[in-house]
């Protein structure tokens, strides 16, 4: 079951029940009510929490008019709104430019000791939930239940909120009705006054107190299953945590304590959001491939990532790294790189900034990648060759790792992909989920919907893919496609497909699927794109490999040259070497000719020029 | 009762040894043990290398790379120590990464230290409250001392609770660092060590990280029951071969 935390007034007091992460917080606007909210704003609030407008008999224009004011994701009716009303309610708010997602349309029934059900039937098409409180002198709010084994008659198999003087002492009454068939279609607890200093001030520690007693009921183990974001223990299903020496925990554990706090603030996401306009160029252009997809008899969507700053993806994550760095009063920077995109992007936001940065590559890529280590030391820079092990960025990895254990106060490690410790991977893939967020309504101007039949991009450690499948990680239908780099071939022995060839273990801090020996040593993969030969991947995508929610391709080095040649002829777009992987899964992935495939274009080909030339003698 | 514990009853300091298993050659292993405690070492932690060593400095780093390529693994170890308690009588511990052992299968791992005699583990990327949670029941159902690290960055009452967990010592890391010697310890870490003294923890601590010859080595027993040596242990007999151990030794004790 889902849990309502209803009547919220104060500000300071919104923000400490959101902390508790219930799933919808009500707001009541009827005038008569002691908890009346009356403030101009609702705090800023974690997305995943549904804010719900309370109303009673009010008009239309009122009701839209508090959506849009306040950013409302649904609404509950509890006079006498007819189904009729909320029908219109319905279209009217589709109507809205602001509405991302449809209302949700809460109706309202009072019971004491005996309903008619009947009366929920004409109700049954306009709203999404039933909700059922006590009857008593107030429209709500009167401080006491109802008989609940008048619920053993309901006859409907919508979901409902179970309401009416729920406090600390129904706990083992809610276990038990949790058990009763009559809670089948129980959706969510609704909770209010007995949680009360005062009207419309809740109070936080028996709430704390409430939702922990109600753990097995609040957290419906199959939903759980379900759950493909990171849980409180920092883990994708049993991928992920954070396995790191003692001298890392002080410096994980603080970001770990503040990183979800500093996002949520409004300050920080103003600053997040202005550097990703103006400096990094977002949004960045869902562009239709129109001779791609008739090439390829389906409707392909690019989403061009490498028109942003610096070429790539990378720097979404940078720009949020660097922000909280700053937050948490730090001064200096590592970051590791392999081919140097990230390091390129970590020493521009550090120019920026005017933070001091230090960026670990090993030896072997230093000397491949030239160009990029002339654009760090340009930015200001200093690139650390990595000396230790196979001299890339594995070792470059370790080398950062080494040195924030050795510089535990001043500094911050800005990790490159969905990768490490918790909360790492959380953090960046929150970061580059703005990928995401914009093709929802990129699409929705263009093909009048939300969702395309799938979502593809290529994946070293992740991020990119990370930011792509975010918000549609938990949408059905929408299919996931991650494309891995198999080199010369998944059975040649030079492969980075971790999903194929990688078991369960243990690198850079997080429990995920890597490349290794029997014997637990970490091998070095082999891949033409240098992005793409990690050893791991993040735990979001292991989860996302071992569930089944995605599908992984894996495409050879000369598929993805070729597939890098073809989107140049075919739309004047020079893809990175990355980005060509997932773009040669078309000649091997058939799509419906009405299905919408969008496709993160992570980066732009510059930094591999060389090697087309090279690969096709240009 | 454990070699450990019986170890730390003693009323001596104690000098405790970390080297590399399978370096510099991959069949130094029983030889090192067994010359180690020959002359006067207390304990001794072999190391089960890794390919990415994250808690250790370069010399470590390179003793690790070199063993694996000498064909290192965990199975090699586990055969080469195989008759060691017929030989060697002082506490002997493995130190080594988590992933190793979670591949041989954290409990399979832990049966065959029970076979062989190994009193103790210490897995640096092993999370306290993991281990906790996890692995606590298995370490124990095979005898097993987990030790754990602490750092002058480490809260008290994070202290408190790896006391709580552990049953052996605490492994006390001298400095905000990676492994590898130092020279001598400055006024930050002696105030720290008196710090953690005076917690009257239930384990007794012993030190690491940064413990190189005679002086510091007198300087960290002043405040704990031990040290520990391992960087520049493997340093010495990078340069002067395995013969030269009572050399090292003696070097340390005076």
């Amino acid at each position: 079951m889902r849990l309502k935390v209803c009547g919220m007034k104060y500000q300071e007091n919104i923000e400490q029940v959101a902390t508790l992460q219930p799933d919808y917080l009500g707001f009541i606007f009827y005038e008569n009510s002691a908890r009346n909210f009356d403030s101009k704003n609702i705090p800023k609030v974690n997305k995943s929490i549904k804010k719900t407008g309370v109303f009673v008999d009010a008009s239309i224009d009122f009701v839209i008019e508090k959506i849009n004011n306040h950013n409302l994701q649904a609404v509950q009716l509890h006079g006498k709104e007819s189904p009729e009303n909320c029908n219109d309610l319905k279209h009217r708010h589709a109507e809205l430019d602001s509405a991302p997602y449809p209302l949700e349309i809460i109706k309202v029934f009072s019971i004491k000791d005996e309903f008619d059900f009947s009366v929920l039937k004409p109700y049954e098409k306009s709203a999404d939930y039933f909700l059922f409180d006590t009857k008593g002198k107030l429209p709500g709010g009167n401080g006491y239940t109802f008989n609940w084994n008048v619920l053993n008659n309901y006859p409907s198999t919508k979901p409902y909120f179970l309401s009416g003087g729920i406090g600390i002492n129904e706990i083992e009454d809610i276990k038990r009705f949790a058990k009763n068939k009559a809670s089948k279609y129980c959706y969510a607890l609704d909770v209010n006054s007995k949680f009360e200093i005062e009207p419309g001030l809740k109070n936080i520690s028996i709430l704390k107190e409430f939702k922990k007693n109600l753990s097995e009921v609040l957290e419906n183990k199959k939903e759980k299953a379900m759950n493909y974001n990171v849980n409180e223990k920092g883990y994708y299903g049993e991928f992920g945590g954070a396995f790191i020496p003692e001298m890392l925990y002080p410096n994980v554990e603080e970001l770990r304590q503040n990183y979800l706090k500093v996002m949520d603030e409004p300050e920080f996401k103003k600053e997040f959001d202005k550097l990703l306009k103006d400096y990094v160029g977002r949004p960045s252009p869902l562009y239709f491939a129109k001779r791609l997809s008739e090439k390829y008899n389906t409707k392909i969507y690019l989403k061009r990532e490498d028109l942003n700053h610096t070429g790539a993806h990378k720097i979404n994550n940078t720009i949020g790294q660097i922000l909280m760095a700053q937050r948490l009063g730090k001064t200096r920077i590592i970051a590791e790189t392999g081919a140097g995109q990230h390091g390129v992007a970590t020493a521009t936001v550090c120019a920026l900034m005017g933070l001091e940065c230090i960026v670990y590559m090993g030896e072997i890529d230093i000397a491949r990648q030239a160009p990029n280590v002339a654009r760090m030391k340009m930015l200001g820079a200093k690139v650390v060759p990595a000396l230790s092990g196979s001299r890339t960025l594995k070792d470059a990895t370790n080398e950062a790792i080494r040195d924030w254990i050795n510089n535990p106060v001043n500094t911050h490690y800005i990790i490159g992909s969905a990768i490490g410790p918790h909360p790492y991977p959380d953090m960046v893939t929150r970061f580059q989920s703005v990928i995401s967020e914009e093709i929802k309504w990129q699409l929705k101007e263009q093909e009048g919907r939300e969702n395309p039949d799938y979502v593809v991009a290529c994946i070293g450690g992740g991020s990119n893919a990370a930011g792509t499948y975010y918000h549609y990680l938990h949408e059905p239908d929408v299919g996931i496609v991650a494309v891995e780099a198999a080199g010369l071939g998944i059975d040649s022995g030079e492969s980075a497909a971790t999903s194929v060839l990688g078991k369960e273990g243990i690198i850079h801090g997080c429990k995920t699927l890597l490349m290794q020996t029997t014997d637990g040593q970490i091998t070095e993969p082999y891949s033409i794109s240098a992005g793409l030969d990690y050893p791991g991947v993040g735990p979001m995508h292991a989860h996302l490999s071992k569930t089944g929610r995605a599908e992984f391709m894996s495409i050879t080095d000369s598929d993805a040259m070729e597939a890098g040649l073809e989107l140049s002829k075919l739309e004047g777009i020079i893809p990175a070497i990355e980005t060509s992987h997932a773009l040669a899964i078309f000649k091997h992935k058939t799509f419906k000719p009405d299905d919408v495939v969008v496709m993160s274009l992570s980066g732009r080909g510059d930094k591999d020029l060389q090697n087309y030339i090279e690969y096709f003698k240009i | 009762m454990n070699r450990i514990n019986k170890k730390l009853k003693e009323d001596k300091k104690l000098l405790s040894i970390y080297f590399t298993a399978g370096y510099p050659k991959i069949n130094d292993t029983v030889s090192i043990i067994q010359n180690l405690e020959k002359n006067g070492v207390d304990m001794i932690e072999i190391g089960l290398p890794f390919s990415d060593p994250l808690a250790d400095g370069p010399t470590i780093q390179d003793s690790s790379t070199k063993a694996l390529k000498n064909g290192m693994t965990t199975e090699v170890l586990f055969n080469q120590l195989q008759d060691i308690r017929k030989t060697v009588n002082i506490p002997l511990i493995i130190m080594g990464y988590f992933n190793p052992m979670l591949q041989y299968g954290v409990e399979a791992f832990c049966k065959k230290c029970q076979e062989i005699g190994i009193d103790g583990l210490i897995i640096p990327d092993l999370p306290v409250d993991v281990y906790h949670e996890e692995y606590q029941t298995i370490f124990e159902k095979y005898g097993l001392i987990n030790v754990f690290l602490i750092t002058p960055q480490t809260s008290d009452k994070r202290i408190h609770y790896i006391d709580s967990i552990s049953n052996g010592f605490i492994y006390m890391v001298s400095s905000a660092s990676t492994t590898g010697a130092q020279s001598g310890f400055g006024k930050e870490q002696t105030s720290y060590f008196e710090r953690i003294g005076k917690m009257n923890l239930k384990n007794p601590q012993i030190i690491g990280f940064g413990i190189s010859n005679n002086e510091t080595f007198t300087q960290a027993t002043q405040y704990a029951k031990g040290a520990i040596i391992g960087s520049a242990f493997v340093k010495h007999i990078t340069n002067k071969g395995i013969n030269s151990i009572k050399e090292f030794v003696n070097s340390i004790l005076n």
